[in-house]
């Protein structure tokens, strides 16, 4: 009868085997029941396997390690993997979950291993808030705007990275997407970008121009209440529309 | 009328201080030529003057695109001549219509030497506002080499800082410490990768130019690294021709490309992914590729910034003359190309 049943999480076949066979030599009653290559299947293994505690490794594509802790909560103990401990030392050493990294120290495995024993019999602690702080730091915002333009060119997509865009303007039934090394046309309308694009960056600055703040170079006044925008990367100007000159009066 | 208050912009206490002391100038030129007094010419001079002044101000700031601005702005100082010796005369109480008879002699030689003055005045503020605005253009200029110089300096930090991850260090580190356990041949081969890629990509290591040939090398042991630790989920190929293994290549670009096709591409994308590094050279143009079969690219997912390195620092090498471009795989992942120059095949020579 195994002391206890362990699940390991890594995306790196060769390193689930290490931390295996290091387990096996300095906890020989832990049966390893389990390995996966991301957290994806969490609630199935949780489920069939009935572990008492997770090795996760943070970095896994699809879903990674503080994900995967979240998800599984009190249900199981868990112990960090990672090779590179940006944050991790520091949050893990107020003792809540332990962590281990690669490559493998016989000792402070042995140490770890101490650890677990000890808290096995407790219940596993709560990690939702440590969890939540953590994963907040971790994992920077995810991107909510758009980042990248496609466009095709004859029968290729070109890519363009949204910083790369100098403006977008409506052209009848396209859009010309203007950067420094030329230009391109898609479908997706000016209100449509408007919605997608950070609107911190980009302006509309008329019904049919959305500029990207970071190539302009200066702002004159024009004709009527209009203003010009003249652009680093383009010998373009671009018109200002009165309902839009606000947006560069002096402060 | 303060939706037309910006007319009157520029009429500063300088120009009409400006204005005065012109007119008492010319006033003290041409008084000889007059029975009248002083006072009694700089009446006149100064309704003269001032009246071509404000009809100036307003001329220069009116935006019409059929006028050039400085032919309104002598236009107004021939209106503001004529007008202005009128003024005079109603302000010394004379009647109009004596102005046009017996007068007009006068008139005409007041009105004349208005415009004289006048244009000789503005165009000493049209030439002085040129120069301004020439000044202005080359300091913008000035500025916009400074920022473009900002940059290269940036880029080149950037290149200079770390480019070895600690993540990418320590997980190679554990393969090998796994490896040497069960597999040493495996162990000892995925050493050498790393020390290969050590080599050309810690900055000390780094000499200012390099070749193809070297990035490549580079490239495929980073490559090699990864085929081990990511296990079937990897492949790559390699084909680039040996005779262009020579050609200056800038240094750092093809890795980070590789590096992207890893993390942005196959890595994400849990099932199996190929990547393939081409070269190829044609028109007087080296152009290198890289291409992965991973997830592609997410229109709301970042990593751009690698990328908008490599293009200020190509910008820098090479002007416009060099371009990096991103495209979509068929039917799924991402081309990434570099094009450079090549210069003409002396370089084979060897």
């Amino acid at each position: 009868m195994s002391e206890a049943r362990a699940v390991i999480a890594d995306d790196e076949p060769l390193l689930r085997a290490q931390l295996r066979s290091r387990l096996a030599r300095a906890w020989p009653e832990l049966e390893v029941v389990h390995e996966m290559e991301n957290g994806r299947d969490i609630e199935r293994v949780l489920e069939a396997h009935k572990p008492d505690l997770f090795f996760l490794d943070i970095h896994m594509p699809g879903m990674g390690g503080l994900e995967a802790a979240q998800a599984i909560g009190a249900r199981a103990h868990v112990v960090f993997v990672t090779a590179y401990d940006e944050y991790a030392v520091e949050a893990f050493e107020r003792g809540a979950v332990d962590y281990v990294l690669k490559p493998f120290n016989e000792l402070r495995l042995a140490k770890t291993v101490q650890r677990l024993r000890e808290r096995l019999g407790s219940r596993p602690p709560e990690l939702e808030s440590l969890m939540e702080s953590l994963a907040a730091r971790l994992a920077p915002a995810r991107a909510e705007h758009l980042r990248w333009i496609k466009a095709s060119m004859g029968s290729n997509v070109r890519l363009i990275p949204v910083e790369e865009v100098l403006f977008f303007q409506s052209d009848e039934k396209y859009t010309r997407v203007v950067t420094r090394e030329g230009e391109s046309l898609i479908r997706k309308p000016i209100r449509e970008l408007l919605e997608e694009l950070d609107p911190a960056k980009f302006w509309q600055v008329h019904r049919a121009t959305i500029v990207n703040v970071d190539h302009i170079a200066s702002v004159k006044r024009g004709l009527k209440d209009q203003a010009e925008i003249a652009l680093r990367g383009s010998e373009e100007t671009l018109v200002v529309s009165r309902a839009f000159t606000h947006l560069f009066k002096q402060m | 009328m303060i939706a037309h208050a910006h007319l009157l912009e520029g009429l500063t206490v300088r120009r009409v201080l400006y204005v005065t002391a012109i007119c008492a100038a010319a006033v003290g030129a041409v008084v000889w030529i007059f029975l009248n007094t002083y006072l009694d010419l700089l009446v006149t001079a100064l309704c003269v003057g001032y009246t071509s002044m404000i009809l100036f101000t307003i001329a220069g700031n009116v935006r019409t695109a059929r006028v050039p601005r400085e032919a309104m702005q002598m236009l107004a100082v021939v209106a503001g001549s004529v007008l202005g010796t009128l003024l005079a005369g109603l302000v010394k109480g004379r009647s109009l219509s004596g102005m046009f008879t017996e007068r007009l002699s006068g008139v005409a030689i007041s009105m004349g030497l208005g415009i004289g003055f006048g244009c000789v005045a503005v165009a000493a503020v049209i030439l002085r506002e040129k120069s301004a605005r020439d000044q202005a253009r080359i300091s913008r200029a000035e500025s916009e080499r400074h920022r473009l110089e900002k940059n290269v300096l940036e880029a080149r930090l950037q290149l200079m800082q770390a480019q070895v991850e600690p993540h990418f260090l320590f997980n190679t580190l554990a393969n090998v410490q796994h490896l040497v356990e069960t597999d040493p041949g495996a162990a000892s081969g995925m050493l050498e990768s790393l020390i290969q890629y050590l080599r050309a990509a810690l900055p000390q290591m780094r000499e200012g130019t390099t070749n193809l040939g070297r990035e490549i090398d580079m490239a495929q042991a980073f490559l090699e690294i990864h085929r081990v630790r990511m296990g079937s989920r990897m492949q790559f190929a390699i084909d680039v021709p040996a005779g262009l293994r020579e050609r200056p290549f800038p240094p750092m670009m093809l890795i980070s490309l590789v590096e992207n096709a890893v993390k942005h591409g196959v890595d994400p994308c849990c099932e199996c992914g190929m990547i393939t590094l081409r070269a190829a050279e044609s028109d007087g143009r080296l152009r290198v590729e890289v291409s992965d079969t991973g997830e592609g690219i997410v229109p709301k997912k970042g990593g751009g910034v690698g990328l908008s390195n490599i293009r200020e620092r190509l910008h820098a090498l090479y002007g416009d003359d060099a371009r990096l471009t991103l495209e979509e795989n068929a039917p799924h992942g991402v081309v990434a190309s570099i094009e450079v120059p090549a210069p003409a095949a002396v370089a084979v020579a060897a």
